[in-house]
């Protein structure tokens, strides 16, 4: 009984504080907004009450389930006193939180200077347009029944149960697939592979005609990133050296290719943008060179922080008064030209998310041929142990330079795209969240995966795009999502083959493996041997 | 013989690298003497203005070595970087703030309008210190038990990355509580900022803020109370044991979770108090506050040698003075202060990655 009960308590803490804190950032309102035009009729309902009720009550059962499933579920009492008791503790905080910030709106305290989000409107919809007293008195009750709700649900559904439950839907779902008799040929057929390949690349071409203005400039920023992505990709998933830094040669493309096309700069020449985007890949790319030359003999976090540091050294740089006269300083390089071919200019935002597609399409021929290659190999067997590559005659060295170089020269191309797009590139293009934001797309769609580049770029760069009423709550989400991802699949959303078996080697069943590689090569050396 | 021969050939034998970093060393040093000289000809700085670059620097280091301390602790146990160090501080500094605000409003002589922070300064900083070390400390050991615990034995990236999410939650979520608008801290009447000793240096006063002046007092007396706590008690034993080799530590009865979380809390104490520090020296905090400080003074840990307690408190102070003297001898803008420090960190680690002082680490870590 007093496991259930401390377990109750702190999973009932840890609600309260989470609540308090969403609410504190003004997050219920906004979703309960969103949530209440999805699924209640605001003109006659109060769409946006019945939501933040429902929201409140799923995580006070989240909280009862929580609290109760790793004690107790075995029986009834210890279940639903370790539910009651979670449902109670968040109440009571939640209770006491509302009653405070009531009392302030009832006394007609701003207390928006200090939390920004907390204005009096926003206050009376948490307190369900109640007074601060009755207001918390339903808080604490709504808790109590739903943290109880969630005891008995956890109780019916205990642990076993689900899990029994989620393997025999797995299995299903396998005898399904390979009892579907075209599912089986599919994969048997050996033309599959470039069938669906085609698929893509039509569907990619067919795509930017077939949209419009605004989706054709949204797909052409996550393409850039996808670009970026899989640039970081070589250098962080396959090299394994954690580049913090990249967006300095995204900078360093896009200035490039910014000083050499606009008339707006010191630099009095100005030429064509074809070659000074081939110019500008080339810069990058030796830039790559040049920076990783000194620091590419440091190890793993070193490595991390020193490549930020230069990436921020790069857009101090350039914001500058010692270089405004090239770079603008602040301002930033304006009327960047465009490409044009055979005298038509190909500016329009159709033109530019084409060329993206085809420089994608680029970049993963290379990688594939890379990975494929010699050097690919050396890539992995470097990341993996650096010690035993280099004794297996890999020159660490230069493999670093060409995998920092490769990687440089695709963000260049990222970077000549969006800067003659945008026709503008400025230092706040080169923040070090950029940095953060492609790390994080190859992160969540899983190092060293073609596919998972463009599963992470549109999660992290589509998504919000499409959520644009949470755009506040991106970042923070963003900050979470990276958290939680290496808790729970630090691998990625869409892993290589290799880095799924990497990160789950001690999931695989002692017997299993036993007969895979060790029995399996004890007998083959037995049969070997009585031949 | 062999070995004797093998020894030989092997110092001949200079690497590309050693000529590329012996090159480098050589265009640093003369580029330096070069402006410096350049600098010290034209005379745009006093002697005055000299002292003044150095003691910003020595306040302004103490801040970055009591932070970079916490870099030092967490890095000599996990071997990580904790990335959302800067945000525990800006998060004590915050909280500080708040405490601040609240006795400013309350009123104790309404005849005089004297408000209790001016009534009693000296309770008020206390408490001021004591909520602002308590929240960054609850912070930092959530922030172990949330994000890194569950990531202990996993490849060196995943770690990194998870605390890299923790800073970039931490200061959106600030962001988002408090609003992007900068604070302005209020000091009790005794440690107004513009107050402070009056020197007169080449017949130029030269203002020693009081602030800055319990900066320094501040920081020096936590970090030798840091530095007998880790090497006088049970506790700093523990860590000691757990930094050398954790299977062992274990072996020996040691609890190695509770001694690693004891370390995020001694590490969120410092960078609360550093927070408060900064907030009542420098008077300005945001949500951004806690970032850059935080990569300098992880820049002065390294500086130092990571894993080395009086290493981290050099680092922090050398840092401090060369990045506010830096700009003036190399006769640049003072826009590229941060340049500055993070070349410091570029160069270090290409020369030394082992620090000034040394890590207590083996070089096969770095």
């Amino acid at each position: 009984m007093g496991d259930n009960i401390r377990a109750g308590l702190i999973s009932g803490i840890a609600f309260g504080v989470i609540i308090i804190i969403t609410s504190l950032i003004g997050f219920f309102g906004t979703v309960s907004a969103l949530l209440g035009e999805f699924l209640f009729d605001p003109k006659t309902q109060p769409a946006a009450l019945y939501s933040l009720v429902l929201i409140l009550a799923l995580l006070g059962l989240w909280a009862g389930i929580r609290a109760a499933k790793p004690v107790g579920t075995d029986r009834w009492s210890g279940a639903l006193v370790s539910g009651a008791v979670a449902g109670l503790s968040t109440g009571l905080f939640v209770g006491i939180y509302t009653l405070i910030i009531g009392g302030f709106n009832a006394r007609g305290l701003d207390i928006r200077g200090y939390l920004a989000q907390m204005s009096p409107d926003a206050i009376r919809f948490l307190l369900f347009q109640l007074p601060p007293a009755t207001a918390a008195l339903s808080y604490f009750l709504l808790f109590t029944t739903t943290g109880l709700a969630g005891g008995f649900l956890a109780k019916t559904l205990g642990r076993g149960r689900l899990k029994k439950a989620n393997q025999q839907l797995k299995s299903k779902i396998t005898e399904l697939w390979e009892s579907t008799s075209v599912a089986v040929w599919l994969s048997k057929f050996p033309y599959t592979q470039y069938i669906v390949y085609g698929a893509i690349i039509i569907l990619a071409l067919l795509l930017p005609i077939s949209l419009g203005q605004y989706w054709n400039f949204t797909l052409g920023t996550v393409g850039v990133y996808v670009l970026m992505g899989l640039g970081i990709n070589i250098v962080v998933g396959m090299a394994g050296l954690l580049d913090l830094g990249y967006v300095a040669f995204f900078a360093v493309g896009a200035y490039t290719v910014g000083l050499l096309t606009s008339p707006q700069q010191l630099s009095q020449f100005q030429i064509d943008f074809w070659p000074a985007a081939f110019l500008a890949i080339v810069i990058a790319a030796i830039t790559g060179i040049i920076l990783g030359f000194p620091v590419l003999r440091l190890r793993g976090d070193y490595l991390a922080i020193v490549t930020l540091g230069f990436g921020e050294i790069i857009r101090i740089l350039v914001r500058s008064d010692l270089l405004s006269d090239f770079t603008g300083g602040p301002q930033g390089v304006r009327q960047i030209d465009g490409p044009s071919l055979f005298g038509i200019s190909l500016t329009n935002d159709r033109a530019y998310l084409y060329m993206i597609i085809l420089a994608i399409m680029l970049a993963i021929f290379v990688t594939i041929r890379f990975k494929d290659s010699r050097v690919g190999r050396a890539w992995v067997a470097m990341r993996e142990d650096e010690t035993v590559s280099q004794a297996m005659g890999i020159n660490t060295y230069t493999t670093k330079l060409l995998a920092f170089a490769v990687g440089a020269a695709f963000a260049g191309l990222g970077g000549v795209l969006f800067a003659s797009r945008n026709q503008y590139i400025g230092p706040e293009d080169a923040n070090l969240l950029v940095s953060i934001n492609v790390l994080a797309v190859v992160i969540v769609g899983g190092m060293g995966s073609i596919p998972g580049v463009f599963l992470g770029a549109f999660v992290l760069k589509g998504l919000p795009e499409i959520m644009r009423q949470l755009q506040d709550y991106r970042i923070l989400a963003f900050g979470a999502l990276l958290v939680v991802m290496m808790i729970v699949r630090p691998e990625g959303l869409w892993p290589s083959q290799r880095r799924r078996l990497e990160m789950h080697e001690e999931e695989l069943p002692l017997e299993e493996l036993e007969e895979t590689e060790a029995i399996g090569a004890l007998e083959a050396a037995l049969e070997e041997s009585t031949k | 013989m062999a070995e004797i021969a093998l020894t030989t050939r092997r110092k001949t034998r200079i690497s590309g690298f050693r000529i590329v970093q012996i090159i480098v060393a050589l265009l640093t040093i003369a580029f330096i003497t070069w402006r410096f000289v350049g600098v010290l000809q034209s005379g745009i700085y006093g002697t005055d203005t000299w002292l003044r670059f150095i003691i910003s620097g020595v306040i302004i280091g103490g801040v970055y070595s009591m932070i970079a301390i916490g870099y030092t602790l967490v890095y000599g146990i996990l071997f990580m970087i904790n990335f959302a160090h800067g945000e525990v501080m800006m998060l004590g500094a915050f909280s500080g703030y708040f405490v601040l605000e609240a006795l400013r409003s309350w009123i104790v002589d309404p005849v005089n309008e004297v408000t209790f922070l001016n009534a009693y300064p000296i309770p008020a900083i206390l408490l001021t210190f004591l909520v602002g070390m308590l929240t960054s400390m609850i912070i930092g050991v959530m922030l172990e038990r949330i994000a890194y615990r569950p990531l202990r034995g996993a490849p060196r990236l995943v770690p990194l990355i998870s605390a890299i999410g923790a800073s970039i939650f931490f200061q959106n979520l600030a962001q988002l509580l408090f609003g992007p608008v900068r604070r302005i801290y209020a000091n009790p009447t005794i440690l107004d900022r513009a107050n402070g000793i009056r020197l007169i240096v080449n017949e130029k006063t030269v203002v020693i803020q009081y602030t800055g002046i319990f900066t320094v007092i501040v920081s020096i007396l936590m970090l030798v109370g840091l530095y007998l706590l880790v090497q006088r008690t049970r506790l700093g034993r523990a860590m000691r044991a757990v930094a050398q080799d954790k299977p062992t530590a274990s072996l020996m009865g040691i609890d190695v979770d509770g001694v690693i979380s004891r370390t995020f809390m001694i590490s969120g104490i410092l960078a609360g108090a550093a927070g408060v520090l900064w907030g009542i020296h420098n008077g300005i905090i945001y949500h951004y506050v806690g970032f850059i400080p935080g990569i300098k003074a992880f820049t002065a840990a390294v500086l130092g040698g990571i894993g080395n307690i009086p290493g981290a408190m050099l680092g922090g102070y050398f840092l401090g003075i060369v990045e506010n003297l830096g700009p003036a001898i190399l006769g640049i803008d003072f826009q590229l202060k941060d340049v500055i420090a993070f070349s410091i960190l570029v160069l270090v680690l290409i020369f030394r990655p082992t620090g000034i002082l040394g890590e207590v680490l083996s070089e096969e870590k770095v």
